[in-house]
């Protein structure tokens, strides 16, 4: 083998680095109504985390995703009970106004949530639309992060709706999920144009052919610039730099091990895999982080 | 470095396609490059125009332009219906295979528009499962299913099935079709390879990396710290493919 990376040598042999451990910003639990998924459960989940150098994720149970009452309050369980290894961000469902009220009213009580994870294609209603208002207002005022589901072509998320929104809310730090998928060209400049964008790694170093999928996506679109994808990482890095990327894996969707494989066998330097693995996160969960320091 | 597992990727391509892309394979050149960097013994190669130009060129062109490299790549080549006479008829089909040393055929039936099914490919069908000659077939778990319910002996192997669990599409055919096997690029569920080989053995998958609409390297990674035996991933890695290629009877 002729990548002669010492972090990629580290993690074949050792399946983890010692120095260049993994930071997961984007992660579920819990069963999913549409996929059996073997590594839903907590207990299998920490076991995949340390056995890939996995030392921290941010997580959303999928329960958030139908009943963000019920979902948010065992995201706060799961913290409460594992927070060496788990911190989260609040499930916001735009068509239950009232909840969001409250929610906000009570944020400063919750423990170890990081910011708020806004998935519109999967809620249907635009990320531009005035129902995400006050939560974009709370976050600004609060220099918050959010994690937008976002997908190229998407009605609900695309990248164009994410640059309006990062313009308008300066002090919130958007980690654009799935990194616009597809609509690369624009989600790349995105994130290296506006200092409070970043692109999450979920899902980007698979291609992605809905025809293979006999029941469809949750994500409604998909264009033929989904369906190769070997190379992205290393356009991503020489657009938008290291420093504007993170890790995520979806878990328990995608295998961490799978993930890190991408980064690692792509061809930048381990000063870069160290920025997209772990150093990045860091920079953004310094306030949630410093008790490991 | 040399890696504790020989790798045989079943699922890689070369030459120049229509889609937008990052970094491909342009040649054979760059493809066997892609492979000492990963740490890969062998592919199943199949070249980008038997996808997106059509099979009738690009059956010779992977045949002509891997000639320096017949040590580390197999050729693969592609079909489709003989009715419209694109392609011969099955017999002689065949014997252009053997002529040309072809073990492996691959089947895109959503891009080149047919259906794989008795109709369109029967005699075809029926040549393959007799010999023992693998399809590779890029297509979702229903198609999959019902070309299965029709030829229920044939080797199929479904490739890219995935990113999202198809579990509940796959199990119940893996415990229906002794001949039903599944290409790993795709197959990249957390504990996915693991919960599998916990149901049903190691035998029925077989290494792939998608390579160059998937990035190598997570396959590799995957299935190298994956939670199995050692001799379950060498089964995987390059042992199940090995075997199958041995019984191909051309």
């Amino acid at each position: 083998m002729k990548n002669i990376s010492p972090i990629t040598k580290e993690y074949l042999e050792n399946g983890y680095s010692k120095t260049c451990p993994i930071i997961d910003m984007h992660t579920h639990f819990g069963p999913f109504y549409r996929h059996h998924m073997p590594a839903a459960n907590i207990n299998k989940m920490i076991e995949i985390l340390k056995k890939c150098g996995v030392k921290r994720i941010v997580s959303v149970p999928h329960q958030s995703f139908s009943d963000a009452v019920y979902g948010n309050s065992i995201m706060q369980e799961v913290i409460d009970s594992y927070p060496e290894y788990f911190l989260g961000y609040w499930c916001i469902n735009p068509n239950y106004q009232d909840i969001i009220k409250r929610d906000l009213s009570n944020f400063d009580k919750f423990r170890g949530f990081v910011g708020f994870k806004f998935i519109p294609d999967y809620h249907t209603y635009p990320l531009t639309g005035l129902k995400y208002k006050p939560v974009l207002e709370f976050a600004n005022e609060h220099k918050l992060l959010i994690l937008v589901h976002t997908w190229g072509g998407s009605s609900f998320n695309s990248p164009q709706m994410v640059l309006e929104i990062a313009k308008e809310y300066p002090d919130v730090r958007f980690i654009m999920g799935h990194s616009g998928y597809g609509d690369w060209e624009l989600s790349v400049s995105i994130a290296r144009d506006l200092p409070n964008v970043y692109l999450e790694l979920t899902a980007v170093y698979v291609a992605h052919d809905f025809s293979m999928l006999p029941g469809g996506s949750g994500t409604p679109v998909q264009l033929l610039s989904c369906l190769s994808v070997n190379g992205i990482i290393e356009y991503m890095v020489g657009i938008a730099s290291s420093k504007k990327i993170v890790f995520g894996t979806d878990l328990p969707w995608y295998s961490p091990h799978f993930a890190a494989g991408a980064i690692l066998f792509a061809r930048i330097g381990d000063e870069q895999k160290h920025d997209i693995l772990h150093r990045n996160a860091e920079e953004l969960l310094e306030n949630f982080l410093k008790e490991d320091k | 470095m040399k890696l504790k597992i020989r790798f045989i990727d079943c699922n890689c391509s070369f030459g120049v396609p229509g889609i937008p892309f990052f970094r491909i394979a342009k040649n054979a050149a760059e493809l066997v490059e892609e492979l000492d960097f990963c740490g890969i013994d062998k592919c199943l190669v199949h070249h980008a125009s038997m996808r997106f130009d059509s099979p009738i060129i690009g059956n010779n062109r992977v045949i002509e332009e891997i000639k320096e490299y017949r040590s580390r790549l197999l050729p693969t080549w592609a079909i489709l219906p003989s009715q419209t006479g694109e392609q011969p008829e099955a017999k002689i089909f065949i014997k252009k295979m053997i002529k040309n040393d072809i073990k492996i055929l691959w089947s895109f039936p959503n891009e080149h528009r047919y259906n794989l099914d008795e109709n369109t490919f029967g005699d075809l069908l029926q040549l393959l499962t007799k010999r023992h000659i693998p399809l590779f077939v890029k297509d979702n778990l229903l198609s999959i299913g019902k070309l299965l319910a029709s030829f229920p002996k044939l080797i199929v192997i479904a490739v890219n099935q995935g990113p999202h669990n198809v579990d509940r599409y796959l199990f119940p055919l893996i415990e229906k079709y002794p001949n039903l096997y599944i290409e790993t690029s795709s197959y990249i569920g957390a504990d996915a390879i693991e919960n599998f080989c916990a149901k049903y053995g190691p035998n029925k998958l077989l290494f792939g990396t998608g390579f160059p609409n998937n990035c190598s390297g997570g396959s590799i990674l995957q299935l190298i710290q994956a939670n199995i035996s050692h001799s379950y991933k060498e089964a995987i890695a390059h042992g199940n493919i090995e075997r199958l290629l041995k019984e191909v009877k051309l």
